[in-house]
């Protein structure tokens, strides 16, 4: 199956669920519509266009996705998710300072790369620290488990 | 008189010490990430709007466009030093913005690409200034089917200029109003795609929205490629255009700036499209076509001056209809929005200062980006030398305060997240991410329009045909999903011949 299909595939059932839930809403009657009314319409439509998508996709199959680095997309987005979870427990600065350095840990390369990688996680960590923590006072979690 | 008087009192607002600084940081903030390839104008305005939250109406919106319009004088810098495009609306100035430079005539490529800039600015905000007021007097007219068959064309028009698939465009602006009707129903107060998160009863935010199909998904895509920028090793001598340089400039100066702000009032025509047009069309009325890509300095001038000026144009549609017609001034509706003003026909009179102070502040903010972007030209390009291994996490870190910012809540950072990774898979799967963000903002006018406009009628779609404006309205949209079909039939059967 080519990429045009697995994408609107997706699709469909993303209008499936909205179409389904907004039945569940009420859609009631074209006199007084109800909350789901448009909804359900938007999702058929949603539906129909993605059928398209679909049917021209497996006539004329193209494209794979082949050759991406998935692998660093996901630790990307697993990142930033790890760290939404370490706020909570270890405070703005230190999450800051981990997720820095896995960061740039990922993308810097060569000669010296964890002298780099730790030099530069140290200063931005520190630095948004002291902009938006202590400057800016924005209302970041307490730290459970560390004083600062 | 009254016209006078409201200009005057648009300059007493911008004059403000407080109005003036955001007015200057804006434009210098535009100009850095428009030199910077990696996070457009609509990214760096959805992290920078949490800020905004605690400024006046006028300060936030004036602050916000300068982001934007500076954003565009900035990108032009990366195109024509580096053939890179810092964003989206200077891909074309790459094409003889770059020869010229590798001709050694960088300095009047940089100099055209900011006069004209400033020109088409100063040209696209007289128009504004004098379309808005009128065209808003007309809007007041306008009932719940008109606003109802107006959104249907402009999502018409936007999916119709959609770059890619039409059909991909239909399915991504379908999408997005899905996501507006999440929250509770305006009318019943029923909880609608909720999941039982109590802050999904607000809706989705549009800020994480756009942040992670613009900013996150901007850095993911950076991930595929991570490229070593070489910057053009060039002498910048003598910014200003010589007087051939100006004689061959001065007709796409003209043509960019009109075209450039008729496109900027059609829904979905934005900077981007607006310049490809100019560049397309300069071509064409050019007596040396061939010339075209070898280094004409009409290649720059023409778009450079379209993409300033589509700004303004969209900023017409805004402030006179309520209708955003970009992902930019979708954001700079959200701004007004959170301000607690809703934008409609009666913006302009009853929010008189912020309509004014705009427009003044764009006069004052396009000779600031003339001193800031000629002078320190040198700066601009050092700063190219950042390499993208340390911008993007700064650029994510960026994102992920900004979201928490909005309701002080790690929910929001993680719907960005989520909306980054759709916003990268959609690029990937070919789907452009605008239709979404402009559908999404839509969404609830396009609701309210149809639910009141079937009470009045008592659930007779004709209420939509038989008021003349309205009938126009939709028979223009019908007729332009016709010509489509139309023109692709041609272009195939053409091509057909051709084999």
């Amino acid at each position: 199956m080519g990429s045009e299909a697995i994408g609107s595939l997706f699709w469909i059932a993303v209008g499936g669920f909205f179409a389904i839930e907004g039945v569940r809403l009420g859609v009631k009657t074209v006199k007084n519509p109800g909350p789901g009314f448009l909804p359900v319409m938007m999702a058929l439509l949603l539906i129909l266009f993605s059928l398209i998508i679909l049917i021209r996709g497996l006539l004329r199959p193209a494209g794979s996705l082949g050759g991406i680095p998935w692998k660093r997309h996901i630790f990307v987005i697993a990142v930033v998710f790890f760290y939404i979870f370490l706020l909570d427990w270890i405070g703005f600065l230190t999450s800051t300072f981990v997720l820095m350095f896995m960061l740039f840990g990922l993308l810097i390369r060569g000669k010296n790369r964890w002298r780099a990688v730790l030099f530069y996680s140290l200063v931005t960590a520190l630095s948004a620290w002291l902009v938006f923590d202590i400057a800016a006072k924005m209302p970041f979690p307490e730290s459970r488990l560390l004083p600062f | 008189m009254e016209f006078m008087s409201h200009i005057l009192s648009g300059f007493q607002i911008t004059f403000q010490p407080v109005n003036f600084v955001y007015c200057f940081v804006g434009v210098f903030l535009g100009t850095l990430i428009g030199v910077l390839p990696g996070i457009g104008p609509s990214g760096t305005i959805s992290i920078l709007l949490p800020l905004t939250f605690k400024i006046s109406p006028v300060t936030s919106i004036i602050f916000l466009s300068g982001i934007y319009y500076g954003a565009m004088y900035g990108g032009s810098t990366t195109s024509i030093l580096v053939n890179i495009p810092g964003e989206a609306a200077s891909v074309v100035t790459c094409l003889d913005g770059y020869q010229m430079a590798r001709q050694g005539r960088a300095g009047p490529a940089l100099g055209i690409a900011a006069f004209g800039s400033f020109i088409a600015g100063t040209f696209s905000v007289i128009a504004l200034m004098f379309l808005s007021y009128p065209l808003a007097k007309f809007a007041l007219s306008f009932g719940p089917p008109e606003y109802f068959s107006l959104i249907i064309l402009g999502i018409s028009f936007l999916t119709y200029l959609a770059q890619k698939s039409i059909t991909k465009a239909l399915v991504t602006a379908a999408f997005g109003f899905l996501l507006s009707f999440v929250g509770l129903d305006p009318i019943t107060g029923k909880a609608r795609y909720t999941f039982g998160i109590p802050v999904l009863a607000d809706g989705v935010d549009i800020i994480p929205l756009v942040m992670g199909l613009f900013g996150v998904a901007e850095v993911l895509r950076n991930l595929d490629t991570p490229e070593e920028r070489t910057i053009f090793k060039t002498k910048l001598r003598g910014l200003l255009p010589n007087r051939k340089d100006w004689k061959d400039s001065a007709g796409p100066i003209t043509r960019g700036s009109l075209l450039g702000f008729i496109v900027g009032i059609i829904p979905g025509g934005s900077a981007p499209l607006a310049a490809f047009m100019s560049y397309a069309v300069e071509k064409r009325v050019s007596k040396h076509p061939e010339k075209f890509g070898t280094g004409a300095i009409e290649g720059v001038a023409g778009p450079e001056s379209a993409n300033n000026s589509a700004f303004g144009g969209g900023l017409v549609t805004l402030f006179s209809l309520g209708i955003p017609t970009t992902v930019v001034s979708a954001l700079l509706f959200a701004a007004l929005m959170i301000q607690g003003i809703q934008p409609s026909p009666l913006l302009i009179s009853e929010h008189p200062e912020v309509f004014w102070g705009l427009v003044a502040s764009m006069y004052l903010g396009n000779i600031m980006l003339l001193v800031i972007n000629l002078p320190l030209i040198g700066i601009w390009v050092q700063i190219l030398r950042i390499p993208s291994r340390v911008l993007l996490p700064l650029i994510l870190l960026f994102c992920i305060v900004g979201a928490y910012s909005i309701r002080n809540t790690v929910f929001d950072v993680g719907m960005m997240m989520l909306f980054g990774a759709v916003g990268y898979l959609m690029e990937r799967f070919e789907y452009e991410p605008a239709p979404l963000a402009l559908a999404f903002v839509l969404g609830p006018i396009l609701e309210r329009g149809l639910r009141q406009s079937l009470k009045l009628s008592g659930g007779s779609f004709w209420i939509f045909f038989n008021r003349p404006l309205s009938a126009t309205l939709l028979g223009l949209a019908v007729l332009l999903f016709v010509s489509y079909f139309f023109l692709k039939k041609r272009r195939e059967v053409l091509d057909q011949l051709e084999e």
